[in-house]
């Protein structure tokens, strides 16, 4: 009796660790800007992430898992982001998400990659993907993919052969105007005028005096939201009427918002949108505004996408491993038609980059219409 | 020796012997938290020099950790050993400390804080604008940390008692300085300039150095916050660092050799106990700097200071109650 009592005892303890261990929630980290500079940025990210997963415990999690995460708050500043991010990666989750800003994405990855955990994060530099990290992935397009795009457009469909440029002088501005600025070398556009301006900035007079001396015959604009819709105030008020161009922020609903009657006309290339003509992505703004009671940024799809980045390439696998996450996302393409999830197909190469359709959109009549879809580059 | 002084004694001995060794078993979070104490209390110990012992303003010390910060990143991915960085910051700062002194000679108070706060802009502008030597925005990454005496500090725990030897070595230092004729020169200035020059203390000179070391130690600290963080961008050394320093200084107790060191503890500690509240942690660390401060304006060491005082006088008030009752008493 005693000995079959024993091995009863051990099978149900094993069978209750077994258990445990199919249902022990998988542990994922988030360290962005929820307050400090990028608080926007930080805070929509984060949004999107809880949405993703409370829709996906609610249908019962991944592999029968449910998700879990932790959110820490780097203050937009890089030297906390280490901080915050080392403390994620004592605890060892599944994958870390975040942060949204280049410059604490550039002082993080190197700390993932020692440890061996997957990053999924929201910056958008063009060098974050090319340094030979494995483990880094993005959300949305680098600048060096989206920026070539507005730039074949502002040569073939408006024709234009000298741009001026606007950019605000942080590592997101200026990220695009190098590259574009490299871009436009290759169709021989010149650069009429190259403005810097500051983040927060509220008088644009002086820059939009400059732009009017210049004579562009387009001009680029690569500035916050807030920003651009002062600039686009100000460039009707000293009737600048030549083409408008812009990279996601440019036309976003916020920019319409805030800019009124000014916006009409503005266009931009658009990786991400919630104004995008998918189903999808329509059903997703509903969700989010139901539960947040505000329109998110293409920062709010990107931490949605990334649960969903996770979910599928867990699925894939068929396990939960984290070292082995990396590798099976490489190369791996998620189509919407098997997980709805991600909004769009998106193929991730070996550099942790994203490939996807893309906009061009143009605000008409105070609404962003799509006027052009940008197929995915490698079909 | 009293009995006290031993107790003293026994207490400084404790707290090195617990810094020392119960991080031994932190993970890297946790001493990653506590290299940063250590780096932002020589950063305050420089305010403290400036503002709480000379008693002038200066909204300008996060930019010469920036300056620090800067010369090491420069230098030491060019190749060159932290030591040399660690000299030329010196050097650096304490140049500009002293230049940007000038104008405390001719402004106080919170016309010196405009001067300083428009220099810390200056600064953040640099090191934003001038891209061929400190690469803009993108910032500088992959800063290698140093060998010590053939020591890698590339691993947290080594790079720790690094952070913790330097604060050693500056505490001392500064510890010696205020006991010297110069300590009492800055805080006779500090208390009365006119009565200091009429005891002949060259006032000028004075006040150009209390900038001008402060800065130094400023750059110090900077020189370790590199390789610390091992990447270094504009951002971290606006304005908003010189408001933590002095926000260091002054809640630790400005004026107090160890204010910056309690000081740093709440600025660089107390956010991260509060982590646990989530979005509300900053609220309530504000919330908690705010009532210290209405409760002690002096900061924590001016709670200690005025607890030890009443008890002077409670017991010199004790012994003349006992002198006089003798007195009336005697016959």
């Amino acid at each position: 009796m005693k000995p079959v009592f024993l091995a009863s005892a051990l099978l149900a303890t094993i069978m209750t660790t077994a258990a445990f261990g199919q249902g022990a929630p998988i542990k994922l980290a988030n360290v962005a800007e929820l307050s400090g500079g990028g608080a926007t940025v930080g805070t929509n990210w984060k949004n999107g992430i809880d949405l993703a997963i409370e829709e996906i415990n609610a249908k019962g999690g991944v592999l029968g898992r449910k998700l879990e995460v932790t959110h820490a708050d780097s203050q937009s500043n890089p030297g906390v982001a280490r901080a915050q991010v080392q403390k994620a990666l004592d605890a060892e989750p599944y994958v870390l998400l975040g942060p949204g800003y280049s410059g604490s994405v550039k002082v993080t990855a190197p700390l993932a990659a020692e440890a061996g955990i997957t990053q999924i994060m929201g910056g958008e530099a063009a060098e974050l993907t090319q340094s030979g990290n494995r483990f880094l992935f993005r959300t949305s397009f680098g600048q060096q993919s989206s920026m070539p795009k507005v730039a074949k457009y502002i040569n073939d469909d408006l024709k234009a052969k000298s741009v001026a440029i606007v950019w605000v002088n942080n590592d997101f501005g200026k990220g695009g105007r190098d590259v574009i600025t490299k871009e436009f070398a290759k169709y021989n556009i010149k650069v009429a005028a190259d403005i810097s301006t500051e983040a927060g900035q509220a008088d644009f007079a002086a820059d939009v005096s400059k732009i009017k001396a210049a004579a562009p015959e387009a001009v680029f604009i690569y500035v916050n939201e807030e920003e651009s819709a002062r600039i686009l105030k100000e460039l009707k008020r000293q009737g600048i009427t030549v083409p408008l161009m812009g990279e996601t922020t440019l036309v976003g609903q916020k920019v319409i918002e805030l800019a009124g009657d000014a916006a009409n006309g503005a266009r931009g290339h658009v990786g991400l949108t919630t104004d995008a003509p998918v189903e999808l992505i329509k059903a997703f703004r509903d969700k989010f505004v139901k539960k947040y009671n505000y329109v998110p940024d293409h920062n709010g799809l990107k931490g949605w996408l990334a649960i969903y980045m996770i979910k599928a390439t867990t699925e894939k696998m068929g396990k939960v491993d984290s070292k082995g996450f990396a590798d099976a996302l490489h190369g791996f393409t998620i189509t919407a038609a098997k997980e709805p999830g991600i909004l769009m197909d998106a193929t991730f190469d070996a550099n942790g980059d994203i490939d996807r359709q893309g906009f061009l959109a143009e605000v008409v009549e105070g609404k962003q219409v799509i006027k052009q879809v940008l197929p995915k580059l490698n079909n | 020796m009293t009995a006290g002084k031993y107790l003293q004694i026994a207490f400084g001995v404790i707290v090195i012997a617990a810094l020392i060794v119960v991080p031994m078993n932190f993970n890297r979070y946790g001493l990653f938290i506590l290299s940063q104490w250590a780096v932002m209390t020589i950063a305050a110990m420089g305010l403290n020099l400036t503002l709480g012992y000379a008693g002038q303003v200066s909204l300008a010390q996060g930019a010469f950790v920036g300056i620090g910060a800067y010369a090491a990143a420069i230098m030491t991915s060019n190749g060159l050993p932290l030591i040399a960085a660690l000299g030329v910051a010196i050097v650096l700062c304490f140049a500009i400390g002293w230049i940007l002194g000038y104008p405390a000679l001719r402004v106080q108070h919170h016309y010196l804080a405009f001067v300083t706060l428009a220099f810390s802009t200056l600064a953040f502008l640099v090191f934003r604008n001038e891209d061929w030597l400190t690469k803009g925005i993108y910032g500088i990454s992959n800063i290698p940390r140093p060998e010590i005496f053939g020591f890698p500090t590339r691993r947290p725990l080594p790079f720790y008692y690094l952070c913790l030897g330097s604060l050693g070595i500056v505490s001392l230092a500064v510890w010696w300085l205020i006991r010297s004729p110069w300590g009492r020169a800055f805080v006779a200035l500090r208390e009365n300039p006119v009565r200091a020059l009429s005891l002949g203390i060259d006032t000028r000179r004075y006040t150009l150095m209390a900038f001008a070391i402060g800065s130094a130690l400023g750059g110090v600290a900077g020189t370790l916050y590199a390789p610390l963080t091992q990447y270094v961008d504009p951002v971290p050394f606006s304005l908003a660092l010189s408001l933590d320093l002095l926000m260091m200084v002054i809640v630790g107790g400005s004026g107090f050799f160890f204010g910056p060191f309690l000081g740093a503890m709440i600025a660089v500690l107390l956010p991260e106990w509060l982590r646990f509240t989530q979005g509300y942690y900053l609220m309530l660390y504000a919330v908690a700097v705010i009532l210290l401060l209405i409760y002690s304006p002096t900061g924590i060491l001016g709670i200690l200071d005025r607890y030890m005082a009443e008890r002077r006088t409670k017991a010199a008030s004790a012994l003349r109650a006992v002198a006089k009752s003798r007195l009336e008493t005697a016959p």
